[in-house]
């Protein structure tokens, strides 16, 4: 279980000792919530770990349009950023349910993106949100929407020597993350369905993702087509629930079997639809 | 074999320094090398809140935090919580409302509940719950915990912290 530590000061640093040529067996550390245990347990054997901590990607920033995440903010910072709570209100919903106080302290929303769990909160409210990543490496820095860095059960896009540089989430958006688990704290949700308002240009202004599905978090487009203005009637909700519902496959598993995770899906779909709507009506208009 | 690292940190008031091998756990320097076996070593996974410590004042999970992380930093384990080998008021409320059973999870509710009184002298019972969410007790049913906090709460007496 030998491997070396390092702390780099510099970007540059970092990509060197994080390049799989130079270094092999490197792996990047955040807040290590997941990875240090996987370590100790012998599932993973790195050569070397690379501390994230002193790199200048803490940053945080609020444009006109846009939020931006530096990539090692701990999860505790974002819960209680006033920005945050005030414009992405279903983003702090699922931050908050995440582990424990101490847990969030250090855990980081770069890390939990490109850990890939398919057992995320954090996923669906990132998904409906659009949310998109700035992955940085020696060439420099691309964009990747969330949905397209996304591949499989903790699997992503991610390149070797990559990092996620920030997460860029559009403002404001009326949203909210409702979910279902067998105990609130320190546990992961059986189901967690997101929903948020972006402006509609003529489609649906919903986006909605859900986690418990197979085989990762993920929008479901037909409850999204189903509801075509920010107001929904009964009606309309109902149809979004029953093409939720229909459309997707729902995991089974130890947390939950497949059966109560499809009443979960709907029960949870019509909550967060609620919820969303009245949140709109108090936070006025959408962004871009 | 990797080579040591030193660190640098202090540790309930004491500074310390130390040559450590770069992958030892905060919760074994803790226990192992400076032998303050009040930490307890729980789920090993950051679940249970037994190994909480405060890290400047911020409770931690020593469990999941290389050493060499905390470099520079103040460590307070359930050791340095009073003085002169008096107990705190949180730690006499425990006491006083048979808040503990087994007690293996005892310091680590106190640690959690002592920055949660040091940040919020007077708190209500659920933000008593919330901050003491992260902390299991498999004895208690944590009734009598959250009635101590809320004792030390109504007290006033702030936590004493090196």
């Amino acid at each position: 279980m030998a491997y070396a530590l390092h702390f780099p000061r510099t970007l540059d640093e970092a990509f060197r000792l994080l390049d799989p040529e130079g270094t092999e067996g490197a792996l990047p550390l955040a807040g290590g919530t997941d990875l240090l245990p996987a370590v100790e347990a012998g599932r993973w054997h790195p050569s070397a770990l690379v501390s994230l901590s002193r790199l200048p990607l803490g940053t945080f920033e609020r444009t006109e349009h846009e939020i931006l995440i530096g990539g090692t903010l701990p999860l505790r910072r974002l819960e209680r950023e006033p920005d945050i709570v005030r414009l992405l209100p279903g983003l702090v919903e699922a931050i908050r349910e995440v582990g424990s106080v101490p847990l969030r302290h250090r855990a980081t929303l770069g890390g939990n993106v490109v850990r890939a769990s398919p057992a995320s909160d954090l996923l669906p409210p990132l998904l409906a949100l659009e949310a998109s990543l700035d992955l940085r490496s020696r060439d420099g820095t691309r964009r990747v929407a969330l949905g397209d860095f996304l591949r499989g059960s903790w699997e992503t896009t991610l390149r070797p020597g990559e990092l996620v540089e920030r997460i860029r989430i559009p403002v404001p958006r009326p949203s909210s993350y409702r979910w279902q688990r067998v105990r609130p704290a320190n546990d992961i949700s059986q189901v967690g369905v997101a929903c948020a308002l972006a402006s509609s240009d003529g489609r649906s202004p919903w986006r909605i993702a859900a986690g418990g599905v197979e085989p990762h978090p993920q929008r479901l487009p037909g409850a999204e087509a189903a509801l075509s203005h920010e107001d929904p009637t009964p009606g309309e909700i109902e149809e979004a629930v029953h093409r939720a519902v229909e459309g997707s496959r729902l995991k089974d598993d130890r947390r939950a079997g497949e059966e109560y995770r499809r009443h979960l899906l709907g029960v949870l779909l019509r909550r967060s639809i609620t919820s969303t709507v009245s949140r709109a009506r108090t936070m006025g208009g959408r962004g871009t | 074999m990797t080579r040591s690292v030193s660190l640098r940190l202090r540790v309930n008031g004491v500074p310390l320094e130390r040559s450590i091998p770069p992958n030892r756990i905060l919760l074994d320097l803790l226990r192992e090398d400076l032998n303050l076996t009040g930490t307890k070593r729980g789920c090993d996974l950051g679940t249970c809140g037994c190994c909480t410590v405060l890290l400047d004042g911020v409770p931690t999970l020593s469990c999941l935090t290389l050493a060499k992380l905390v470099e520079g930093t103040e460590v307070t384990t359930v050791e340095g919580l009073g003085e002169h080998g008096e107990l705190t008021a949180l730690q006499r409320a425990f006491v006083e409302r048979g808040a503990t059973q087994c007690g293996f999870c005892t310091p680590g509710f106190l640690m959690t509940a002592t920055a949660l009184l040091r940040d919020h002298p007077t708190v209500s019972r659920k933000e008593i719950q919330e901050a003491l969410s992260g902390n299991l007790c498999r004895c208690t049913g944590y009734v009598k915990i959250i009635e101590a906090v809320e004792a030390a709460s109504r007290s006033g007496a702030s936590p004493s912290l090196p």
